[in-house]
């Protein structure tokens, strides 16, 4: 709501009716006694001259605050922290206004912090959680290292999957607190595709896939343990979405930029419709292959995927061409703000 | 032999643990009460300890430090916290490695191995004597009777795992485990090819039938008599 002219005048519009009348009134009496015509004409004009002068400062001064007051509300991004930047105004609705702003941003900053704290509550009682479910899977693990077989492989196989919705929760949880849990140091590439590699080797055994990797000898600076759990997410799609008649071909590589490093992974799945390739990244978003398939998608997995990268500075592509095979990229910036 | 000591108070994980490293070649022994954890492990002397840094009541930093102020032993930090920090001031109280659960168990046996090879001083065995053949782990070659032939790292890996596993049938998903471990990522032809290739050079050498197929099981080396496999890498 913008201040203008005409509202302003309206407002005064009963002010300016009275003063009117009162200044007709005092013509009549002028004009009904022999007063000479210089203060027949000069007395209403004063008085009306200074009416006119007193709400146009009046008018002038809000008109200023209230610009000033708009153009910061546009600048700002966080439009909650007005009343912290304009100064306190020197007429008497500013100043009602200031402070009702200061009790109600007050109130509200109180609500907030309730729901901060609920959710900072439940991200601590996650990881707690996780770290107590992580003992009975690793027991579970080397009975199963020390009984192999093919029914213990099968389990195996069923445990890693509970191990990685595990972790998906976990960094869920953690993508979307406000505090940093990543630690940032220099990585190599190929320790952490191998490593995820391996993670994952069981299923992509099991589906005969083959998987090439080359030129990953380069170094980015960056949290291991996220970039290994993206890498992860990104594998397992691969794995979900691979033809039905042909074996799955994974390929990693990395290229260095001039500003940047990019990490690429391509496979030969279904890939991916035209107009669904811009959508992958939203929340939920399960799109034709997560039904067809008749494998049921969270769609948390990629949406994750990038809520991370943002974290991290890292943008995160999806390049497909239906029938023919996916390609992600990550691209990690070389700047001197993850510089060490 | 080397002996290793568990520290952990999960009694399935530490059981199962022992058994992993007994069936490894290592004499395990766990800790069931931690209430002289200290003493028991000077007492006993491991040349390893693994030591859960989560035990209840007990503080694992404080053990770690007193046990390397008195001891050379080799200290693997297991715990299910997966901070950064805590591993910088574990290896700060002189911890060698610090892993985190649920752990690769053969990335930790690969920890354990380096760790007590070094401690032990003992250059690696960097032969592999097999009857009348010798396998170079320096430069993955093979060598009978003076005759020295290159095989590539896959051909090398497949060799050694059969060798490793003497006696018993290697299935080709085992075979196919092992390789992608050590990051050599074939798929099933691949293999195919990797063991038809093997056995051409092993011919050139006089040794063709010495990897024999099990059909629907798998691979075996001949020769399944332990004794012939006698001056095999020990720990």
């Amino acid at each position: 709501m913008k201040m203008n002219l005409k509202d302003f005048i309206k407002d005064k519009m009963l002010l300016s009716c009275l003063l009117l009348f009162g200044v007709l009134t005092i013509e009549i009496f002028l004009l009904a006694y022999p007063f000479g015509t210089f203060i027949k004409v000069y007395i209403p004009v004063i008085i009306i001259l200074l009416y006119i002068t007193g709400i146009s400062i009046e008018y002038f001064t809000k008109k200023r605050f209230y610009k000033g007051l708009e153009s910061t509300l546009n600048e700002l991004d966080d439009k909650y922290l007005i009343n912290e930047i304009i100064k306190e105004p020197n007429f008497m609705e500013g100043k009602i206004l200031k402070s009702t702003l200061e009790q109600t941003d007050k109130s509200m900053l109180e609500h907030v912090n309730q729901y901060k704290q609920k959710q900072e509550n439940y991200k601590e009682y996650i990881e707690l959680w996780i770290h107590e479910v992580k003992i009975p899977i690793a027991a579970s693990k080397l009975i199963i290292e020390n009984n192999k077989n093919q029914i213990t492989k099968s389990i195996d196989e069923e445990l890693t999957k509970i191990e990685d919705y595990t972790e998906q929760a976990l960094y869920y949880a953690r993508s979307s607190t406000v505090e940093k849990d990543y630690y940032i140091k220099k990585i190599v590439l190929k320790d952490v595709v191998n490593e995820s590699i391996k993670r994952n080797k069981n299923v992509l055994i099991h589906n005969r896939a083959s998987v090439h990797t080359h030129d990953l000898e380069l170094e980015v600076n960056t949290d291991s343990k996220w970039i290994v759990f993206i890498l992860n997410q990104l594998i397992g799609n691969s794995i979900k979405y691979k033809k039905q008649d042909e074996n799955l071909v994974m390929e990693l590589y990395a290229k260095q930029g001039k500003e940047n490093v990019v990490l690429y992974m391509k496979d030969n799945g279904i890939g991916i419709k035209q107009d669904e390739a811009a959508k992958v990244f939203e929340k939920g978003f399960t799109g034709t292959n997560g039904r067809l398939i008749g494998k049921k998608s969270t769609g948390i997995g990629l949406y994750l995927c990038e809520n991370l990268c943002n974290k991290l500075g890292i943008r995160i592509e999806l390049n497909s061409v239906q029938n023919e095979g996916c390609e992600v990229c990550l691209v990690f910036p070389k700047s001197s703000f993850t510089d060490i | 032999m080397k002996k290793i000591l568990i520290i952990e108070d999960d009694e399935k994980l530490r059981t199962e643990l022992a058994i992993f490293l007994n069936n490894n070649g290592y004499k395990a022994e766990c800790l069931e009460c931690f209430n002289n954890t200290i003493e028991d492990i000077l007492r006993m002397y491991p040349d390893l300890i693994l030591l859960d840094i989560n035990l209840p009541g007990v503080d694992g930093e404080y053990i770690c430090k007193k046990i390397r102020k008195e001891s050379d032993m080799g200290i693997i930090i297991v715990t299910s916290r997966d901070n950064e920090l805590d591993e910088l001031v574990s290896i700060n109280y002189g911890a060698d490695h610090y892993i985190t659960k649920p752990f690769n168990i053969h990335i930790l046996l690969a920890k354990i191995n380096s760790l007590l090879r070094r401690a032990c001083n003992n250059d690696t065995k960097d032969k592999i004597n097999v009857k009348d053949f010798i396998l170079n782990m320096s430069n993955c070659t093979i060598t009978k009777d003076d005759k020295t032939i290159d095989l590539t790292r896959n051909e090398y890996k497949i060799l050694k795992y059969l060798i490793e596993n003497r006696g018993k049938i290697v299935s080709r998903e085992d075979m196919m485990d092992c390789l992608w471990e050590s990051e050599s990522f074939i798929d099933d032809n691949t293999l195919s090819v990797n063991i038809t290739r093997l056995r051409t050079k092993l011919e050139e050498l006089g040794l063709q039938d010495l990897i024999e197929t099990k059909r629907g099981q798998g691979y075996i080396l001949k020769g399944e008599n332990e004794d012939e496999f006698k001056g095999f890498y020990k720990r």
